[in-house]
């Protein structure tokens, strides 16, 4: 058990070794290599403007559960009026942004493992490779900067469709008195929050694209491989999401404290 | 032009070259023959490298290839064109697109250039016309052809051919093997051939390489070849294997 608890400490230590330095390649290729503004902008169009609806719904639908929820809570205690405040908050400082990365993650993540995943295997990133073509300018560079772009406006817009949904669900569907509501809202919710948002979807974009470009330049084994390749980056990126989303939490916590 | 020296690769602790030597004349066709699973498309991905040897050295022009880091590559690279097993296109772009990234790649802007250029690649394996197909539409034997236009219309001055006919129909192997030996006189380019094609090797060679067990085996003529009485290049020309039914 010692000999099997020692074999994958290793193999994560390993794993994690070879992200970072795939990460460090990657951020060196952006400014010594020239980049590619076409495959970014066609990629921002991938990544960014085809997720919008699967990114809209999660925000409307968390935003709505989370209010009726809340609402039944407080309601108890008389703080009925607190609930547009409170599920904000929420969707800022946690649900938008990792709600967000997790859905991206299975959209984006997935198919770009599967993408890069096909390509090792059928030597088409060795032919880029003997054509003079770095695969991390061609590949990994311009799908990192469009999830590097995109991630922080998704999530925006994930919050904007859950607030919006929580005004929905609490006033005219709950009759919440509306004027408490919004002073509430507009009093708790500070820059901060909104800050916190963004920064969070910006460090899960690059883990997104990280894992899910180590995971199709690893690819190996044929189709047996590249059926792994998305399965393994959804599931690694989205443990790692989750992990990080804990160490973000506490750091972005001591950057902007609560209620300033 | 291209000299390899005791070069050793090992995959997962198995070793599989052990010191092979190789030297490729300029303007020459060396066929590099041996058993499926022998290192012959190691070696080959060793010239251009795609892969780095536990020891021994690449020699392109008299540079050391092997310590070279992937960006110092490029300039190698573009003197050396290859084409891949399974000809490797890009399956997101047409045929045209295919030929047009590596000009556009070295930096050629001139559209009608670039126009010019892949209709001439194309009309030297005998697709002109096919520009505008999807690697999807095309068969196997166009597929290495379009690959093969692709490695050749960057001009390099060596190409490296991955086992050209491996999956093809004998007609359509035998039109590569031409096509193989028709750009070489025609482009006086060198020509390395990894194969366990017998037809192939006598068709395009002018010297032949036999790779057995991690070494070279055997390097001379094609006369040299046949004449040989040596039982492990007499196996492999007849195909003989050590099994009974």
């Amino acid at each position: 058990m010692i000999t099997a608890l020692g074999r994958t400490t290793m193999e994560s230590v390993q794993y994690l070794g070879q992200l970072g330095m795939l990460t460090w390649e990657t951020a060196k290729a952006m400014f010594v290599a020239p980049i590619r503004w076409r495959l970014v902008l066609q990629q921002v169009i991938e990544v960014g403007s085809r997720s919008q609806v699967v990114v809209a719904v999660t925000g409307v639908f968390t935003g709505a559960v989370f209010a009726a929820q809340i609402y039944f809570q407080f309601q108890r205690f008389g703080m009925a009026s607190a609930v547009g405040s409170v599920t904000a908050l929420a969707l800022f400082r946690e649900l938008g942004p990792t709600l967000t990365a997790l859905m991206v993650s299975g959209r984006v993540g997935a198919a770009i493992a599967a993408e890069i995943g096909t390509m090792k295997v059928t030597e088409q990133v060795d032919a880029l490779r003997s054509l003079g073509v770095h695969p991390i300018d061609y590949l990994i560079v311009p799908r990192s900067i469009a999830l590097m772009v995109s991630m922080p406006l998704l999530v925006a817009e994930a919050c904007a469709f859950g607030v919006i949904a929580s005004y929905v669900i609490a006033v005219p569907m709950l009759h919440v008195a509306e004027a408490p509501y919004l002073r509430y809202l507009n009093n708790y919710i500070h820059p901060s929050d909104i800050a916190i948002s963004l920064i969070k979807g910006f460090v899960f974009a690059v883990i997104i694209a990280c894992v899910a470009c180590h995971e199709g330049l690893e690819t190996s084994n044929g189709a047996a491989g590249v059926g792994r390749a998305p399965t393994r980056a959804v599931v690694i990126s989205s443990l790692a999401i989750l992990g990080m989303n804990l160490i973000l939490t506490f750091a972005l916590n001591i950057i902007f404290p609560s209620g300033r | 032009m291209i000299e390899v020296r005791d070069l050793s690769k090992s995959f997962g602790g198995s070793p599989v070259l052990r010191g092979v030597n190789l030297t490729m004349e300029e303007g020459k066709t060396l066929v590099v023959l041996g058993r499926s699973g022998c290192g012959k498309s190691v070696v080959l991905k060793h010239l251009i490298g795609l892969l780095k040897p536990d020891a021994g050295c690449v020699l392109v022009d008299g540079e050391d290839i092997t310590s070279l880091p992937e960006r110092k590559l490029t300039a190698v690279r573009r003197k050396i064109g290859m084409l891949f097993q399974s000809a490797a296109l890009f399956d997101s772009m047409s045929v045209e697109r295919n030929l047009a990234f590596p000009l556009r790649e070295q930096g050629m802007t001139d559209e009608k250039e670039i126009d010019a250029r892949v209709a001439e690649a194309l009309d030297m394996v005998g697709l002109g016309g096919e520009q505008l197909k999807m690697p999807a539409d095309l068969s196997g034997g166009m597929r290495k052809r379009v690959g093969l236009a692709r490695t050749i219309v960057g001009r390099p001055r060596c190409v490296l051919y991955d086992e050209p006919t491996t999956g093809l129909d004998p007609i359509t192997s035998d039109s590569i093997n031409h096509m193989i030996r028709r750009l070489q006189r025609k482009l006086g380019v060198t020509s390395i051939v990894v194969t366990h094609d017998m037809k192939t090797a006598f068709h395009c060679a002018d010297r032949v390489a036999l790779l057995h067990d991690g070494l070279v085996h055997f390097d001379g003529s094609v006369e040299e070849l046949r004449a040989s009485k040596d039982p492990v290049i007499t196996d492999f020309i007849e195909g003989r294997s050590d099994e009974t039914d």
